[in-house]
């Protein structure tokens, strides 16, 4: 009886959690489309230094820096704009979409005073 | 032609950018999207801004260090873009981002160690 309690509470944990991310990555892709006028089709940016680079960077900071433009905490006509679309859903899809894409980002650890 | 054009126009874009800073110096009563960061302006000094970036290892020379409150990874920032740097550190130093530790960063930095600090990180590659 306990055992089963227990499973059911862990079952309803993990369906919470995968109920944020479960937008197919067909509509992922189509929302990244907007992304990609300003932060490139490969999340680089390399077009104009004004834009951040996204891929490669952590998902969850990715996901945090959406939800300060979403409630004005971090003010951005722009991106107010684009983020006011996007559903809790999306913004980790994007989020967890941009953060798996290969690209220049890295950890200063590897860039220690002194060395390159 | 064009490539006349382009010597006689590259001169005067390359003054009125270095001027730009002190022209355009951003009034409070801007919203933050409509302020260009100092970009190309002042171009920093990457070796300078290496001896200011130890302080940033902190948090961001940890891989997967976390912020508490919420949770979230600090973000990685070496490789990032020049003007997206500048805009980000001057946005903490005016106060128009919240972090509080890296608005007190960026309270400590004059613009010249915020330049710096922009062409040293940009300049890094993995």
């Amino acid at each position: 009886m306990k055992k089963t309690i227990v499973l059911l509470i862990a079952c309803s944990f993990s369906a919470a959690a995968f109920g944020a991310a479960s937008e197919p990555l067909e509509k992922i892709k189509e929302k990244a489309k907007t992304c990609a006028a300003c932060h490139g089709e490969d999340g680089n940016a390399t077009a104009n230094g004004m834009y951040p680079r996204l891929a490669g960077q952590y998902h969850d900071y990715l996901a945090q820096a959406l939800h300060e433009y979403k409630s004005g905490e971090r003010k951005n006509a722009i991106m107010a704009g684009f983020v006011s679309t996007l559903t809790e859903a999306e913004i980790q899809g994007l989020s967890d979409y941009y953060g798996a894409m290969p690209g220049k980002l890295d950890d200063l650890a590897h860039h220690e005073q002194g060395s390159d | 032609m064009t490539k006349a054009l382009f010597a006689r126009v590259l001169p005067l874009a390359a003054l009125l950018y270095a001027t730009a800073p002190y022209a355009a110096e951003p009034t409070s009563s801007q919203p933050a999207s409509t302020q260009t960061a100092s970009s190309e302006t002042a171009r920093g000094d990457a070796k300078a801004g290496r001896a200011l970036v130890y302080t940033c290892g902190g948090c961001h020379g940890v891989p997967g260090y976390e912020n508490a409150y919420p949770h979230y990874h600090v973000p990685r920032i070496a490789g990032q873009n020049h003007d997206y740097l500048v805009a980000a550190l001057t946005a903490y130093k005016k106060g128009e981002r919240a972090h509080p530790t890296m608005r007190a960063q960026g309270e400590s930095l004059s613009e010249q160690d915020i330049a710096n600090i922009a062409a040293y990180l940009s300049s890094l590659t993995p």
